[in-house]
């Protein structure tokens, strides 16, 4: 209640003090708009429903989708190219796991050399920067079969068995766990 | 009441769930299984075996804990604080690394008390570090700076009011691999367990306490270990970083590609990081079933021999008897020619370095041509049933098994050097899983205790027949193992050995029917695949063949000089190091490192993997089953594959399990293969059996790649010192 009543002491006095916003109500209230007419099928012949009836529908194509044709991707890029599908692994140098546990495509490697000028890495390829993420392993695979790329699939064993650690074992005596150095 | 009634006693010890839990027990004969309990982390439900930590049950729901100082495959040591979190109920937060979870516990991960908690830890560890992230190497994919950013406070207390400076520590000499700057150092003691634990040294270790603790080695020495790199992966902060590496290149702009080490036969999984067509460094890349997460030294560190004493360009040799630089065309035309004059006179042999691809494509262009005289250079007995039942040459049961063995014993061979992976997998079961090991040969250190039944072949016959005290033990074991090395089965009566153990094998009683006894460890990354494909091994074919072109695929090793050899034989070279192979060599064909092409090879287990591109080859130098193939065509028996995927149909035409990467291919007919080895005509030698590499110094350089290591070499010498000071042992 209370705060409701502090919201209507404030547009009260927005609308006191400003003058601007009060003019603003005042002009946009009496003008007049041309109502639009939402359903213009009233307006069009019998035959010209039928076909916007028609382009409404969804056509179903029989067979995978190849977009290579049209993708505009140079011929050499498509043929030649060797995508690989794989599972990023933990990297070993970092305890983090957030950045990993999708999919990812990356092309083969092409030529690289440095650049003489800055010393930066230049490359040939247009694709070498290209890497997509995906969810699963299938939605890699589709995309690769969508643009026409030849695909592997690298398998990986991340996979480990959880077996529970403790921390008593360090000091076990009749166990070789048993640690000696600190 | 403290006092019972009679029979609420009796009531409570009938239903007692003690008392039902021995029944159950005596009447099904097996041990149940304790029940799962159930913890609630973050409000998310997630039942656990009793014993897990609560990291570890965090971990299972995908809520990761920070952490510095623990880590999955080493024992828990709980002294970093990183991971406090809080539990509902108890007034101070827990370490979640070492505090088994209890029924009905409530964690908290992100909870006000626990973000504090990390806050103060994090902000006493910065207290003592110095802040030099951008001249440090591990600057970019260190866990103290990122963690510091996520769970850091905004601001720092920290003011130097005595203008004394931050703690520091002076810099450790470990040796020529990995480089110390101590006072980056936040004593997680990672590095201290990994010594102790994988690598078996027990040089690492903490001297002081408080401020003034000190991870080090305390007196100055090498930290003598086939598996020291390691250590500079573990290290959370940039306090170890790689000697060789260091300030060449940073993360970001590093590309990594996924490959294959081919320095042995274990096929560790790694990550090349390439810039600018240059091979920076070699990191391990996880494969639960073969290097877990560990990378050999050789593997990780000889990088830097892929840019020495490289082929780069075709050569011949002229009237002089000098090698000179030719283009392609001259030298292939060249070779071509001699070969067509060769008519069937020709024969290869195959080194340790040889890829899939190059072998299949150079053995149908040598049918083409009406030879058979296809060799590796390293050999295997053809007694028995020889290289036709695979089982017979390969590390049957796995390197993952080797971990689960109960009795292991080794036979001619020095795991340790040979594949330090799988020593590090047999320390492993000797550390956790309680097995012995025994070893025929050598007296040898694998880093952990093993009875020595000493080196006569004899040994393995008294065992065989009940009349040595070993083998009482080998008939007990639940699941034995057997490892014998390839080198030991090179011997003039290595047929007779292998069949000694495969009648030592057949006698063993595992548990599991299909656990496999015999193992056979290679030394060489090539050997499985050209016995699969159907190389002959070892070059007395060679030898015999009075022949008029000797083909060495990468052949380095030294196994044929040019005296065994016919004075008009022409001897082509394809690889990539002008090494043994290159020098007797009349012609040149520079080849690709296996950095450099997309390849197949098998390691010991009998997987397939391939290697990536992550550089292209240096100068002229070509894939090598594409120069075979261009070969082919002017030879006048052109080959039937034009692209890497037509090459792989081939193999797969020959042998599906080339193509089945990442597979285990298991072989079996171990019966057959005993029953055959019965007819070995060849008798036990009495000489003693022996291994190459028996101590680290000779562990370093052992191939053309390594042996090109300037790396390599410092550590030959930092061993060889660090062997005449007067504190090693």
């Amino acid at each position: 209640m209370s705060s409701n009543l502090l919201r209507l002491k404030n547009l009260s006095k927005c609308s006191i003090s400003s003058n601007w916003a009060a003019r603003a109500f005042s002009t946009s209230a009496p003008r007049q708009v041309e109502p639009t007419i939402k359903n213009d099928i009233a307006l069009l012949n019998p035959d010209e429903i039928e076909h916007k009836k028609k382009m409404q529908e969804l056509i179903t194509v029989e067979g995978t989708t190849n977009l290579a044709p049209i993708s505009g991707v140079p011929e050499e890029h498509i043929r030649e190219r060797r995508v690989r599908i794989y599972e990023p692994p933990k990297n070993c140098m970092q305890s983090g796991t957030s950045n990993i546990g999708h999919w990812q495509i990356d092309f083969d490697a092409r030529e690289r050399w440095e650049n003489p000028l800055m010393g930066w890495c230049s490359s040939g390829d247009p694709l070498s920067n290209m890497q997509v993420d995906f969810s699963s392993k299938d939605e890699a695979i589709e995309y690769c079969e969508r643009n026409g790329w030849q695909w592997f699939v690298q398998k990986s064993s991340l996979e480990k068995k959880i077996k529970p650690k403790s921390y008593g074992i360090n000091f076990s005596w009749n166990k070789r766990t048993r640690t000696s150095t600190k | 009441m403290l006092r019972l009634t009679i029979s609420r006693v009796l009531n409570e010890a009938k239903s007692s769930p003690k008392h039902l839990f021995v029944a159950t027990r005596s009447q099904s004969g097996e041990v149940k299984k304790p029940e799962k309990i159930e913890v609630f982390i973050d409000d998310k439900s997630v039942l656990v075996e009793p014993g897990t930590t609560v990291l570890q049950a965090a971990a299972m729901i995908g809520i990761e804990i920070p952490r510095f100082c623990y880590h999955e495959r080493l024992a828990v040591a709980g002294n970093c604080r990183m991971c406090l979190v809080e539990v509902e109920k108890s007034p101070k937060p827990v370490a979640a690394c070492a505090m088994p979870v209890m029924k009905g516990w409530r964690i908290k991960t992100d909870s006000e008390m626990t973000r504090r908690a990390r806050e103060g830890i994090m902000e006493f560890l910065l207290v003592n570090h110095p802040l030099d992230c951008p001249i440090c190497d591990q600057g970019g994919e260190c866990d103290l700076q990122d963690q510091s950013m996520a769970f850091g406070s905004d601001r720092s207390r920290f003011t130097d009011i005595d203008f004394s400076g931050k703690r520091a520590v002076e810099d450790k000499d470990i040796g020529p691999l990995v480089k110390t700057i101590m006072t980056r150092c936040i004593h997680c003691t990672r590095c201290i367990r990994f010594a102790s634990e994988i690598a078996g040294i027990n040089d690492l270790g903490t001297t002081g306490r408080g401020n003034d603790m000190q991870v080090g080695t305390y007196i100055e020495k090498l930290f003598m270990s086939e598996l020291s790199g390691n250590i500079i992966d573990l290290c959370p902060v940039g306090a170890l970083t790689s000697k060789p590496y260091s300030f060449t290149a940073r993360p970001w702009e590093i590309r990594k590609v996924d490959s294959i080490d081919v320095l042995d036969a274990v096929g560790s999984n790694i990550v090349v990081s390439t810039r600018t067509g240059e091979v920076m460094r070699i990191v391990p890349r996880v494969n639960e079933e073969i290097n877990e997460e560990w990378l050999a030294d050789k593997s990780r560190f000889s990088y830097d021999g892929l840019k020495r004493q490289r082929l780069v360009t075709p050569m011949l040799r002229d009237k002089d008897g000098e090698l000179k630089a030719v283009d392609w065309e001259a030298a292939l035309v060249t070779v071509a020619k001699v070969i067509k004059h060769a008519g069937d006179k020709i024969g290869v042999i195959a080194g340790g370095f040889a890829d899939a691809e190059a072998l299949i494509a150079l053995k149908d262009l040598l049918n083409r041509l009406g030879s058979e005289a296809l060799c590796t250079e390293h050999t295997f007995p053809l007694d028995g049933s020889g290289t036709d039942l695979r089982s017979s040459y390969l590390l049957n049961n796995k390197i993952a098994g080797a971990e689960e063995a109960d009795l292991v014993l080794l036979v001619g061979t020095n795991p340790r050097f040979e594949a330090p992976l799988l020593n590090a997998r047999l320390r492993k079961g000797w550390v956790h899983n309680e097995s012995n090991v025994a070893s025929i040969g050598p007296k040898i250190d694998l880093t952990y205790e093993h009875e020595h039944l000493g080196d006569n072949p004899s040994v393995l016959q008294q065992i065989a027949c009940g009349q040595h005290q070993f083998s009482k033990k080998l008939k007990a074991a639940k699941k034995p193992l057997i490892i014998v090395g390839a080198e030991t089965l090179e011997r003039k009566d290595g047929g007779a050995i292998l069949s000694a153990v495969q009648s030592l094998a057949a006698c063993t009683q595992p548990e599991d029917s299909h656990w496999k006894v015999l193992n056979v460890l290679h030394k060489v990354a090539s050997q499985v695949a050209a016995l699969d494909i159907g190389y002959n091994p070892g070059i007395d074919k060679i030898r015999e063949g009075n022949l008029k072109v000797l083909f060495l695929l990468g052949a380095d090793e030294g196994a044929i000089h040019k005296e065994d050899l016919p004075k008009d034989c022409f001897i082509i070279y394809q690889g990539h190091h002008g090494d043994q192979g290159a020098n007797i060599a009349d012609a040149i064909l520079p080849g690709a490192a296996y950095t450099e092409k997309q390849a197949t090879y098998v390691n010991t287990e009998g997987r397939a993997q391939q290697t990536l591109v992550a550089v292209s080859p240096p100068g002229r130098a070509r894939e090598d089953w594409k120069i075979i193939r261009a070969l082919s065509e002017i030879v006048g028996a052109k080959l039937p594959y034009d692209n890497l995927n037509q090459i792989r149909d081939r193999l797969d035409e020959i042998a599906p399990h080339l193509t089945k990467y990442g597979a285990v291919e298991g072989a079996n007919y171990f019966k057959q293969a005993e029953q055959l080895s019965k007819n070995t005509k060849t008798a036990l030698e009495s000489q003693p059996i022996d291994v190459k590499i028996k101590e680290l110094q000779d562990y370093y350089m052992t191939d053309s790649i390594s042996r090109a290591s300037t790396t390599m070499s410092k550590c030959v010498q930092a061993v060889l010192k660090q062997k005449q000071s007067k504190y090693s042992n």
